[in-house]
């Protein structure tokens, strides 16, 4: 293709070319030789603001005195070379500068030049250097610099050239120097290249280079400098490569390359740089390599390496700096690193080493920088790192590392990052880190350490960053460093540190975070706190603080997280919070704040979290609130003494998922504009006093009793229906009517669900005693709605979040057995009872819950317990899926027998065929009943007997025999008032009757 | 000629496959964005690429195993494009930065964010059209792409999206007709008003899903 455009072209441009040159020879007879002309046509393109080329006169015989240019020595001078370097010149590159085909050397690098560059050049056939890098040169490198057969030195770096690099580059035969990083350029490595055999040194890098290595790479036998860094090269790399013995340094980090490693790379002896980090190279590093004696800096991290370091590393005499980061290397680190006594830096972090830290180290003097984080490295911090005269930062955090930090680290060298964060650490904090004034960073939270923060630290002037959270360190608020100019951390959290917090904290001047939760500091908060002008993140939550907030702590106007929760503050909620207009996070849970919820919090634009609850707040909740477009994570009121309506501008929080109003005074009816909370997850309005219907959101109807309980008004969705038709929503009649029926039916299966479960859960509650929680002030973020669907009776002195808790969110690892229709799992409660968990799938959203550890006294007590969840297709009667049934089926059949449904493969391996094994050798007896029965409570054991058999029913194999969910709840109810004295509930039953 | 083509594209997906997961390129994939982005509130000066995770940037939120789960940038003044490395962060659930003036077009490799529960692009000024790689969000739960400048069909592929509780593709230029199937059953047309050229539901059995008029 391109030689059919030259073909094309030539007879073409050698019109111009003549046209030109007659033009020229016209005027000649006035003053400067031809050459000279050219010039002047170069210049006359050329914007020269700064008149460097101000001697370029017309009027003389030849240009050989102008600026820039210079001429051959013998009779018949002529132009060989123009510098025109660094002269500010600003517009294009003339074609004319092709008419000077004695030219030798042009350099018009580090102007401002734009436009293309001029095909013409390919003309100066004598050419033998090219320098128009630092320039704005756009368009594509023109082929026709591939006629240059002298050019042994091209340089077009840091422009804006576009397009392929040719072809015809291969016929560049003298080319030593390719220099063309920074550019635009696009395409593959044109395989001509190898046509190069002069080639020293190839510099591509920062270009959008794609394809791959073209193998023919390998014949470029003078190549010593091969760098392609930041393209999109693909492929792997050519083991051609191999055959370049002159090379020293290959650069192709930050590309596409995949493959392994080609060992052969290990033939190029002489190199000194091998940079192929940030790739997807994969497979082992070849051991080859390490007999690479000249080899300097070996960077392979970012990749996905996998297999061990070689032994063979030692080997590496002169190597500087090592760097496998970021693989996906096992084994040990290994101990030959030690014999590399040159090396500077070795980084192997987030691989998946393990083992110990070798001692030896410790050997190797020159050692600045180690960083071995993230990995599984065990055993102790080798003592050895202290006496390391050079060593600057040392990161070993995220291991799994025990013993004493080194008690004379920082002694001997200027120790500037220290990292050891998530460790298993003991002992305290050494002494002399600080020694020699050069630490900016201590990074140690997440161990066992203990004790005072040492005076070396809290003296050290240049220390930025103080992360001591998760230990035990013990002593008071160290008042002293906020003298530390530069300190823009301190975190203490999870400590036991104790005492006020000083006033001094005020002079922290650049601090943005101060995280000072769950210790044990004391006193109020000082008002200096609001000279602490860059805070960011200000959290002493759970700690025992008292009196009120300042007021001053609202002039931190860049505050974003402010938690003051679970302290003991007093007094109302200044107005001056308003103004925190950065504010993401605000939790004040858990104190005793009172007065009223100040309005301005409507301002906070930015709020994504706001917790209140369990405070003594008063008075209305402020309409304003519904102007928090932002708040998205929570509103927490609850457990305050809030009262009036609730306000219908809530509605207006579009992207609000939990609202928590429970355990408050509010009244009125539950607005209809919270129909508009499309995202809403959660919710609990209970124990207030509102009244009349729950609105028609989903999420209220399927939230289940438990959110709407002690509120004595309240009708609709899961509690008692409402008496009136009056529906929040103006429902069509007919599907109002409807929406009644269909509360009946609930009605009823909430009645049979209580009178099979109640009496057992009404024994479990007896049996422990326990305060109803229905949900805590502070809402866990762990607990956020992993199904909406699962609803969740908490009536047995733990709730649903009690049981996600427990099971870690249903986690695989707490998987004890699983069913055809479900997953047990096994949770261990706070009060130490192990239950055995059911999460049945389907529709009918069951938990079915087994106590597992009952103690002998409990032995005569039925400790199963069912709570069957009111399912949403229960309220559209779409529970006709046999599947249901036969679920539903199982968990009866759990309840009676007391066994799981996963049971011995010699015993049929599932449940339904136990009981159906069992029955058919001993017919129904009290034998298969769980024997923690009272079986001699002959009604139970009817009642129970007559629960079976409609189990058994429910799990028919042919899905067509199964009986409805409604020919299943009139069983149930039959059996239920035949055996009526199971109801432990008689006011709540009665009002189910009213219904049936 | 199509082996040739096809062999770098398997090279990427195998290699997508086998990268590392590495917390530190969760911090480069956010710096991209700060690149990209003008900041003229300085909202994003506190991200600093040299440490070795986000977590202590502002308006990151981390999990226990320091992966970003939140990127609060909404009503944050920012212009710009989004960046495609966004994709990389695989932990992330919530992605907020709605209200502000991103353009351009939304990043098919958001389609790689397989935690996310949220994604908050509403009122900005994107353009192009809805990717339907956003189908393999199985998290996803809320998706607000309204008042925006989106273009061409509202992905079929998106039906796929069980969890989908909410769909805000409202005040957009979106065009052709609306998918009904699947998670799109519960949505109503307010998700969808104000696309004049949105030709409303699509009829199953009887128009083919790309059949019509033209629309990009």
């Amino acid at each position: 293709m391109g030689g059919s455009n030259i073909t094309g072209f030539l007879p073409c441009m050698m019109l111009i070319g003549v046209v030109i040159v007659c033009a020229l020879l016209l005027d000649q007879a006035q003053g400067v030789n031809l050459e000279g002309k050219f010039l002047l046509n170069v210049k006359s393109s050329l914007v020269d603001k700064l008149n460097h080329l101000n001697n370029w006169n017309s009027g003389d015989l030849t240009p050989c005195g102008w600026v820039g240019v210079s001429c051959s020595n013998d009779g018949d001078p002529v132009v060989e070379s123009l510098d025109l370097s660094n002269m500010n010149l600003s517009g294009s590159i003339s074609g004319s500068i092709g008419g000077l085909v004695n030219l030798i050397e042009i350099n018009i690098s580090s102007n401002g030049l734009s436009r293309d560059i001029p095909k013409q050049i390919g003309n100066c056939s004598k050419l033998q250097s090219l320098s128009l890098n630092n320039n704005y040169l756009e368009g594509e490198i023109p082929l026709e610099l591939g006629k240059l057969q002298s050019l042994s030195y091209l340089n077009i770096c840091n422009n804006e050239l576009s397009g392929a690099l040719p072809e015809e580059l291969g016929n560049l035969s003298s080319l030593s120097d390719f220099v063309a990083f920074s550019n635009n350029l696009s395409g593959s490595i044109p395989r001509s290249i190898g046509k190069l055999k002069n080639l020293r040194r190839f510099r591509v890098g920062q270009n959008k280079i794609s394809g791959s290595i073209p193998e023919e790479i390998g014949n470029c036998e003078s190549l010593q400098l091969f760098g392609l860094a930041q393209n999109k090269l693909s492929g792997s790399l050519p083991k051609e490569i191999g055959k370049l013995g002159n090379l020293t340094h290959l650069i192709l980090w930050d590309n596409q390359l995949s493959g392994v490693i080609p060992w052969e790379l290990a033939n190029c002896t002489n190199f000194v740089t091998l940079a192929l980090y940030q790739n997807n190279l994969v497979g082992g590093i070849p051991r080859e390599l390490m007999n690479l004696k000249f080899l300097n800096y070996l960077y392979l991290y970012r990749n996905a390496l996998n297999g061990t370091i070689p032994k063979e590393i030692g080997n590496l005499s002169a190597a500087l700096e090592i760097d496998f980061s970021e693989n996906l290397l096992t084994g040990d680190i290994p101990s030959e690193l030690g014999k590399i006594t040159k090396l500077k830096l070795l980084q192997l972090f987030q691989n998946m080493l393990t083992g110990e830290i070798p001692q030896e180290l410790t050997t190797l003097k020159n050692l600045s920088t180690i960083d071995l984080s993230i990995n599984f490295l065990t055993g102790k911090i080798p003592i050895g790192f202290q006496y390391l005269p050079q060593l600057k930062m040392l990161q070993l955090f995220n291991n799994s590392l025990v013993g004493r930090i080194p008690d004379e680290l920082g002694l001997n060298s200027r120790l500037w990052v220290l990292d050891l964060s998530s460790n298993n650490l003991t002992g305290s904090i050494p002494l002399h880190l600080c020694k020699n004034s050069n630490l900016i960073k201590l990074s140690v939270g997440s161990n066992q350490l203990a004790g005072n923060i040492p005076h070396g630290i809290i003296s050290c002037a240049p220390l930025v960053q103080l992360r001591l959270s998760g230990n035990s360190f013990t002593g008071s608020f160290p008042s002293e460093m906020c003298k530390l100019a530069n300190l823009s951390t301190i975190e203490l959290s999870q400590n036991d540190f104790s005492g006020p917090i000083p006033s001094e904290v005020g002079k922290c001047s650049k601090l943005q975070r101060l995280l000072l939760s769950h210790n044990h500091f004391t006193s109020t908060l000082p008002v200096e706190l609001g000279n602490i002008t860059k805070l960011v993140a200000f959290n002493v939550s759970s700690n025992s603080l008292i009196g009120p907030i300042p007021a001053q702590i609202f002039k931190c106007r860049l505050l974003q997280r402010l938690d003051l929760s679970g302290n003991s503050f007093v007094g109302t909620l200044h107005d001056e919070i308003g103004t925190l207009s950065q504010l993401e996070l605000l939790t004040l849970s858990d104190n005793r704040l009172s007065g009223k919820i100040p309005a301005v919090l409507g301002n906070l634009s930015h709020l994504t979290e706001l917790q209140m609850g369990g405070n003594l707040f008063s008075g209305k909740i402020p309409p304003q609130l519904g102007r928090l477009s932002s708040l998205q994570i929570a509103l927490n009121l609850s457990y305050n003494n809030l009262s009036g309506e609730i306000p219908g501008e809530l509605g207006n929080l579009e992207l609000l998922e939990f609202l928590y109003l429970n355990n408050n005074d509010l009244s009125g009816q539950i607005p209809t504009s919270l129909n508009n909370l499309s995202s809403l997850l959660g919710c609990n309005f209970s124990y207030n006093d509102l009244s009349g219907p729950i609105p028609f959101l989903p999420v209220f109807q399927r939230a289940g009793a438990s959110s709407f309980a002690g509120n004595k008004g309240l009708c609709g969705g899961s509690l008692v229906v409402c008496s009136n038709i009056e529906s929040p929503i103006s429902l069509p009649q007919r599907t109002g009517k409807r929406t009644f029926l269909l509360g009946k039916v609930i009605a009823i299966v909430c009645a049979v669900i209580g009178g099979v479960s109640l009496f057992f859960i009404g024994v479990i509650l007896y049996l422990m005693r326990r305060p109803l929680e229905i949900v805590a002030p502070l809402q866990d973020k762990h607990c956020s709605d992993p199904d909406a669907d699962i609803y969740f009776y908490p009536k047995e002195g733990f709730t649903f979040q009690d049981l996600i808790a427990a099971t870690d969110n249903f986690d695989e690892k707490f998987v004890i057995g699983r069913g055809a229709c479900g997953v047990v799992y096994k949770a261990m409660m706070p009060t130490a009872r192990t239950f055995a968990v059911k999460k049945l799938v389907g529709k009918w959203k069951c938990i079915s819950v087994t106590l597992l550890n009952c103690d002998k006294k409990e032995k005569h007590i039925f400790t199963t317990l069912s709570v069957m969840i009111m399912p949403k297709y229960a309220y559209t009667m779409k529970v006709t899926e046999k599947c249901d049934i036969y679920s539903y089926g199982v968990v009866l059949l759990e309840l009676v027998t007391g066994k799981t449904p996963v049971q011995p493969l010699e015993e049929g391996g599932d449940l339904v065929t136990w009981v159906r094994n069992y029955i058919k050798k001993n017919s129904i007896s009290s034998d298969i009943f769980d024997p923690r029965l009272n079986l001699d409570d002959k009604s139970l054991v009817a009642h129970m007997t007559m629960v079976m058999k409609i189990a058994l029913l429910c799990t028919s194999i042919a899905p067509y025999e199964r009986p409805s969910m409604r020919a299943v709840v009139s069983m149930l109810i039959e059996s239920n008032e035949r055996e009526g004295h199971y109801n432990l509930f008689p006011s709540r039953d009665a009002s189910y009757k009213d219904h049936i | 000629m199509a082996t040739w083509a096809l062999f770098p594209l398997i090279a990427l997906l195998s290699s997508t496959l086998a990268a590392p997961a590495a917390a530190n390129s969760e911090g480069d994939a956010l710096y991209a964005l700060r690149r990209a982005v003008v900041d003229p509130g300085n909202v994003l000066q506190s991200w600093d690429p040299t440490l070795v995770d986000p977590c202590t940037w502002f308006h990151v939120t981390c999990d226990h195993d320091n992966r970003v789960t939140r990127l609060d940038l909404g009503n944050a003044k920012l212009s710009g494009k989004l960046v495609p490395e966004l994709g990389k962060l695989e932990h992330l659930q919530y992605l907020e930065l709605y209200m502000n003036d991103f353009v351009g077009h939304i990043p098919e490799e958001l389609g790689g964010l397989k935690s996310l529960v949220s994604l908050d692009l509403f009122h900005n000024n994107l353009t192009g059209p809805i990717p339907s790689s956003l189908s393999k969000l199985s998290n996803l739960k809320f998706l607000r792409l309204n008042n925006n400048k989106l273009t061409g069909r509202i992905p079929r592929e998106l039906t796929k999206l069980g969890n989908l509780k909410i769909l805000n593709a409202s005040n957009n230029n979106l065009c052709g007709t609306i998918p009904v199937a699947g998670s799109f059953s519960k949505f109503t047309e307010q998700s969808f008003v104000n696309n004049p050229r949105l030709e409303g539901p699509e009829l199953i059995g009887f128009v083919r899903y790309d059949s019509g008029r033209d629309c990009n």
